[in-house]
């Protein structure tokens, strides 16, 4: 399944990466359409908004006549982006220019949506129970959460003990288990699991992040369980135009569409209730956010560029949640988190040395040495300065900047000085037979941009590995 | 690392004071920080908490508000918009006492900065000059001009303190010029005062009533303690005078200066003025500018009587000394002509009128006036349309916009042209709202065919769209 | 360096305040646009903008020629949504809360002793949207990027101007722009004085049949965008006054000093503020006299 192991940087260029026919037919689902569309790069949209109820093709160079001189890479990147989604179709006329062309479901779409206003994926169901309020759904869905990404600071080493009493992660099913710790878990042998590198960060990134993370496994290992990555995607784009806190029937669903949302309930999208004769699903907050687009600006190094639709509307919720944020920093490097959270006191502990823990309150300190400890374990100081701004306490977070100057600083310059050293594995060459094949050397090594150090009275240089066979064979040619 | 944070929490700042105006209380609470406790009350049942400030707030503002309007509603409402200001900066020995951080003279320079930037944005129309005082010698920093920038360039290019401060030296210094000032203007002088002493050559006395003769206004602020001549200098021409307790105090006091003062008929003659308007020149025109004497490309007005080119408006035509405006340049001061009625209070019982009770919304932002616990939160009501509005509309409707938003819609009928509605309009109305719901949604589905040609794409043939 | 708030608001964020011009006279008068197709265009717009964005906000505020109100706002449609449903609302909330504002503004004119203009009250929501607006900047650091649309068939109304002017002076100051699209006979001097005084865009369409897609092109776009794409840029804006006395344009005026009224002659006596005048300024005035003896000291 070579299409299925995309190395996906965002959730856009997994969509892109699906073949064409595919595409097309996800297009025929008019919510998917608009996700796909909010998804754009601002000035993509604008393109497309304007298209919409334009029939033939548009000559490339009256698009380009809408930008300014200084537009014209966004313009390029907006077309680019465009024809990758197939939404625009490149037709190229004899004198070579180009002109484009909505694509036709897309175009039928979006126009619908625009005339009638768009409709509801389905009709809610009838209350006859009590539906859960909208409190409980968010804290339900918090919960969920938080069972999935506990169930990894359990096998934080140092904290081994506290995996015997895992008590919570056996109501999570062992698919979404495998998720969680599929990339972020090694096992060897019979020892208890261990988080790798990429699991530290993980529990570091902000949680657009994570849920990212998730669900691009999620779908992107579809295919090994027999279901259509296509199928999977349409779900949840459509999944998110639902309604938050009604019911809706079990029976309205597909199969494959059944199987998954009992996994998404998992994750604390869905809520799922049985009645007596029937089943129904209440789609969560998670859920409903799952269009809200994120533009390029606002997303992290890692996921450079991307951050799309999906994720961000997921994890959006939970920055809600968290946006009632715990964390206050003073300037004597002591950290108080207001919170019960297990989760939270795990994640502090990361990177500082927990001292107490009152019922609500956790207290602990930022030092060289549990910085160096998270250092070690890949952490940098930039995730951990982020985490702490985004999950600041409301009082902080008022104030600019949240968490104080110093401390920012301060980790910043613990983690350059681990980097005072950089390694770059290199050769030594010396004893040259004259000066001419010295410098010889000298320009070679600089032509392939790897001359690292030369002494010209000694007449020693040191050039980095990757070219050595190349020095060889230059040094030969030289004799 | 620290100094660029510093330096951009500073630029911040400075946009906060432009952008606010007269709402500079909470910019300065970052700074105010040291004193945190002075922010904190005992409630009943002693535990402590942080004042309400917004009530506060907001009592005090309506405070100001209403004395204001006292003031103005005893009379018909004149007001000096044409002011010719003379700002005299103390900067002897005194200014450099290190009671107000970092120094008087820092905080003195640095409200007189938001002070003529606020003054030229309510009196486009008015001029400013700064004189300082320095070894007992009041020398001019800048001539009468209108430039917001060219004032407060000179003044931040001048800042160092010396010697001692002479009130006469001054008065008679400023006295030589506004004397010769047309006499529609209002002649004005703000004098902020950091010592506690004068050392004057003659008879203060004398060069007061000279002030007063010349109707001169004198108002002071001062940053130490009251002077009594002080006092009496702006008791005899009718200024105000005023001492600072803190810098936050001090800039309330400084921008209280900003508003026109009500015009006195004694004060200045009403006159008509001959002024021109400028239109502005083509684009791409190459002309000599007159101010800069040099050539400027696009982007001028043209003196509308001697054709000579200026560049920023409103000014005084170096050539033929006509005075230059825009029409939004006057109506910028309108607003003090036409003050909207400050608002009532509305009392909880009042809540028993049947048509207000209704009203649960602030009328200008939607925002509801029902606290969570569906008690109602304090609000007002405009005493001319009746409508409720929450207390932020209210200060941003009384310092900001000047309009009631609900006022609009009562007060313009009476100066209603006078146009009969005919019976055909009015069944075309009813027909109107009928056939909305069903004709747009035909239309939208014709609307493509109405795209056919690319002329709304192409920019260059469509050059008023 | 310092923390970026939140990933939650980006750049491409807006918030519309859309101004609906209803007045009935000129609606009635209007030969070339109904009503009805001008609404499904606006319709249309709205809809394309609460597409671009999940956050996006829209706001319609009616201006009719008695009174304004709030007919749509977006965000509250969100939270009823539960009720209804999600999109379909748009339009029926819309257009029921126009017909009751329809109906109580002819009510509101009839009230009024027959009295009609045949100006709508564009002061009176504008002040609206800036409180609105004012609101939005209150609610915390995060918040979509506000710009206002006027869509103004009617002509201007006189008596609004010093209204117009204090409510575009505080959108300037707050950094509002006022975007402004001109569906009426001639150009209206109040909306191109906004425009371009708030740096927003004016626009008065040729083909108005082709609204939405003026209203997409030029419009739709964010303030964010607004740097990079070229948009109409303003023809000439007259800033020439008008005299109070006979309403022509004027280059040259009399100006009361106490009042800022203007003239196109001199008057014994201010018509506005009842001022009496003096001897009128000689040509060369006096300030500039001043200016000449100046330097002697």
């Amino acid at each position: 399944m070579p299409q299925v192991r995309i190395i996906a940087k965002n959730f856009m260029d997994m969509v892109a990466s699906l073949p064409a026919m595919k595409l097309d037919r996800l297009y025929q689902n008019a919510f998917i359409c608009e996700a796909i569309l909010r998804s754009l790069p601002p000035l993509a949209k604008k393109y497309v908004v304007q298209m919409l109820f334009f029939d033939g093709p548009i000559s490339g160079k009256l698009l380009e006549e809408w930008v300014l001189a200084d537009g014209v890479t966004k313009h390029k990147v907006a077309i680019d982006r465009l024809i990758q989604l197939r939404i625009f179709t490149e037709a190229v006329d004899k004198k070579r220019e180009s002109s484009y062309k909505l694509n036709q479901t897309f175009q039928v779409n979006l126009q619908k949506h625009l005339t009638n206003g768009g409709v509801l994926p389905r009709e809610p169901m009838a209350s006859t129970v009590r539906l859960p309020s909208l409190e409980e759904l968010d804290t339900y869905a918090h919960e969920q959460w938080e069972v999935g990404s506990s169930s990894l600071c359990f096998h934080y080493p140092s904290h081994l003990h506290c995996s015997g009493q895992a008590e919570k992660p056996t109501n999570l099913s062992s698919s979404m288990m495998r998720i969680f710790q599929r990339g972020l878990l090694t096992q060897r042998d019979k020892d208890a699991p261990r988080l790798t590198e990429g699991g530290f960060q993980f529990l570091l990134m902000d949680t657009n992040a994570q849920l990212w993370y998730i669900i691009r496994d999620y779908i992107s290992n579809s295919e090994e369980r027999g279901t259509d990555p296509a199928d999977l995607i349409s779900f949840l784009l459509e999944l998110s135009f639902h309604v938050t806190g009604e019911a809706y029937n079990m029976n309205t669903l597909t199969e494959i569409q059944r199987n998954a949302i009992k996994e998404l309930a998992d994750l604390g999208l869905v809520k799922l209730q049985q009645g007596r004769k029937e089943s129904w699903f209440i789609p969560t907050k998670l859920a409903t956010n799952l269009s809200v687009s994120l533009t390029d600006s606002s997303s992290r190094k890692q996921f450079a560029s991307s951050l799309m639709i999906l994720v961000g509307m997921f994890f959006m919720v939970i920055v809600i949640m968290h946006a009632t944020g715990h964390v206050v920093v003073e300037t004597n490097f002591r950290i108080y988190a207001y919170s019960s959270s297990k989760l939270h006191c795990e994640i502090l502990r990361l990177f500082s040395k927990i001292e107490y823990q009152l019922p609500n309150l956790i207290v602990g300190a930022i030092t060289k040495e549990s910085l160096y400890t998270a250092f070690d374990n890949g952490i940098t100081a930039d995730q951990i300065i982020s985490f702490l701004q985004q999950n600041a306490h409301p009082r902080v977070a008022e104030r600019l900047p949240s968490v104080p100057e110093n401390v920012t600083d301060q980790i910043r310059l613990w983690e350059a000085d681990l980097n005072r050293v950089e390694m770059t594995s290199s050769h030594l060459y010396d004893e040259f037979p004259s000066r001419d094949t010295f410098e010889a050397a000298c320009d070679f090594a600089r032509e392939w941009n790897s001359l690292l150090w030369e002494d010209s009275k000694k007449m020693r240089l040191v050039v980095k590995a990757e070219i050595h066979m190349n020095m060889r064979e230059f040094l030969r040619g030289q004799k | 690392m620290t100094n660029s944070i510093a330096e951009k929490r500073r630029q911040q700042e400075d946009e906060d004071d432009e952008e606010d105006g007269d709402l500079e209380g909470w910019g300065e609470r970052n700074y105010t920080d040291e004193r945190s406790w002075e922010a904190l009350q005992e409630d009943e049942s002693g535990l402590l908490r942080p004042i309400d400030n917004k009530a506060m707030y907001h009592a005090q503002y309506r405070r100001r508000l209403r004395s204001l309007s006292a003031a103005s509603n005893s009379h018909r409402i004149q007001k000096g918009l044409i002011r010719f200001l003379y700002i005299v900066l103390d900067l002897s020995r005194a200014a450099s006492v290190m009671d107000f951080r970092p120094s008087r003279m820092a905080v003195v320079a640095k409200n007189a900065e938001a002070f003529i930037r606020e003054f030229f944005d309510q009196n486009p129309l008015s001029q400013i000059a700064l004189v300082t005082i320095k070894d007992g010698v009041a020398h001019s920093l800048t001539e009468l001009g209108g430039s917001p920038e060219s004032h407060i360039k000179a003044l931040m290019a001048k800042l160092e303190c010396s010697g001692d401060s002479s009130l006469q030296n001054a008065l008679d210094h400023v006295h030589e010029y506004l004397d010769q000032i047309p006499s529609y203007g209002h002649r004005e002088v703000l004098i902020l005062y950091s010592a506690l002493t004068s050392c004057d050559p003659g008879d203060i006395m004398e060069t007061i009533q000279k002030c007063k003769k010349s109707k001169i206004r004198c108002s002071v602020i001062g940053l130490s303690a009251e002077m009594f001549i002080c006092k009496h200098l702006c008791q005899e021409t009718g200024g105000l005078y005023s001492v600072a307790l803190d810098e936050s105090h001090f800039k309330d006091l400084i921008l209280e200066h900003a508003p026109p003062p009500p015009a006195i008929a004694e004060f200045a003659i009403a006159n008509l003025i001959k002024m021109g308007f400028p239109q502005r020149a083509a684009e791409g025109s190459i002309s000599i500018c007159s101010c800069h004497k040099e050539s400027k490309v696009g982007e001028g007005y043209i003196c509308p009587r001697c054709k000579a080119r200026v560049c920023e408006l409103p000014t005084e035509c170096c050539i033929c000394g006509l005075t230059l405006v825009s029409s939004p340049h006057l109506a910028r001061s309108y607003h003090h002509l036409f003050p909207i009625a400050p608002f009532d209070e509305v009392k909880p019982s009042c809540h028993n009128e049947p048509h207000l009770k209704s009203q649960k919304t602030c009328f200008g932002c939607q925002q509801s006036l029902v606290n969570p616990g569906n008690k109602p939160s304090l609000h007002v009501a405009c005493p001319n349309c009746k409508q409720y509005f929450c207390l932020d509309c209210d200060i941003y409707i009384h310092e900001s916009l000047h309009n009631c938003p609900g006022s609009q819609i009562l007060g313009s009928t009476d100066k209603a042209v006078e146009q009969s509605l005919d019976h055909t309009n009015r069944a075309n109305l009813h027909a109107l709202k009928k056939d909305v719901q069903k004709e747009f949604k035909d239309h939208m589905h014709h609307m493509d065919c109405n795209f056919c040609n690319d002329m709304y794409f192409h920019y260059g043939c469509t050059p008023n769209l | 360096m310092t923390s970026v708030p939140s990933k939650r608001y980006s750049d491409d964020v807006s918030l519309v305040v859309v101004l609906l011009d209803t007045n009935p006279f000129f609606w009635t008068a209007s030969s070339s646009l109904s009503f009805s197709q001008f609404l499904s265009h606006v319709l249309a717009f709205v809809n394309s903008i609460l597409l671009l964005n999940q956050l996006n906000q829209v706001v319609v505020i009616a201006t009719g020629y008695n009174t304004c109100d709030y007919i749509y706002d977006s965000s509250m449609d969100a939270s009823q949504s539960s009720e209804k449903g999600r999109m379909p609302s748009v339009y029926s909330n819309l257009l029921q809360k126009l017909e009751e504002f329809m109906i109580k503004d002819e009510k509101l004119g009839k009230e009024q002793s027959q009295r009609a203009i045949a100006s709508s009250l564009l002061s009176g929501s504008l002040s609206m949207a800036l409180c609105y607006i004012q609101r939005v900047f209150r609610s915390g650091p995060l918040h979509p990027q506000p710009r206002i649309l006027c869509l103004q068939g009617s002509s201007d109304g006189p008596e609004q101007y010093v209204a117009v002017m204090n409510a575009i002076f505080s959108a300037q100051r707050s950094m509002v722009p006022i975007d402004s699209c001109y569906v009426g006979a001639n150009n209206s001097a109040f909306l191109q004085q906004a425009s371009y005084i708030t740096g927003g865009v004016y626009v008065k369409p040729q083909h108005l049949d082709g609204l939405f897609q003026y209203l997409t092109t030029v419009f739709a776009t964010d303030l964010h965008s607004r740097s990079f794409i070229r948009l109409p840029r303003p023809a000439g804006v007259d800033f020439r006054a008008s005299c109070f006395c006979h309403k022509t344009t004027i280059d040259m005026g009399y100006i009361c000093s106490v009042c800022l009224s203007i003239f196109c002659k001199h008057h014994k006596k201010c018509s506005t503020c009842g001022s009496v005048f003096g001897q009128a300024q000689s040509d060369t005035s006096s300030a500039s006299d001043h200016k000449r003896k100046a330097p002697e000291t």
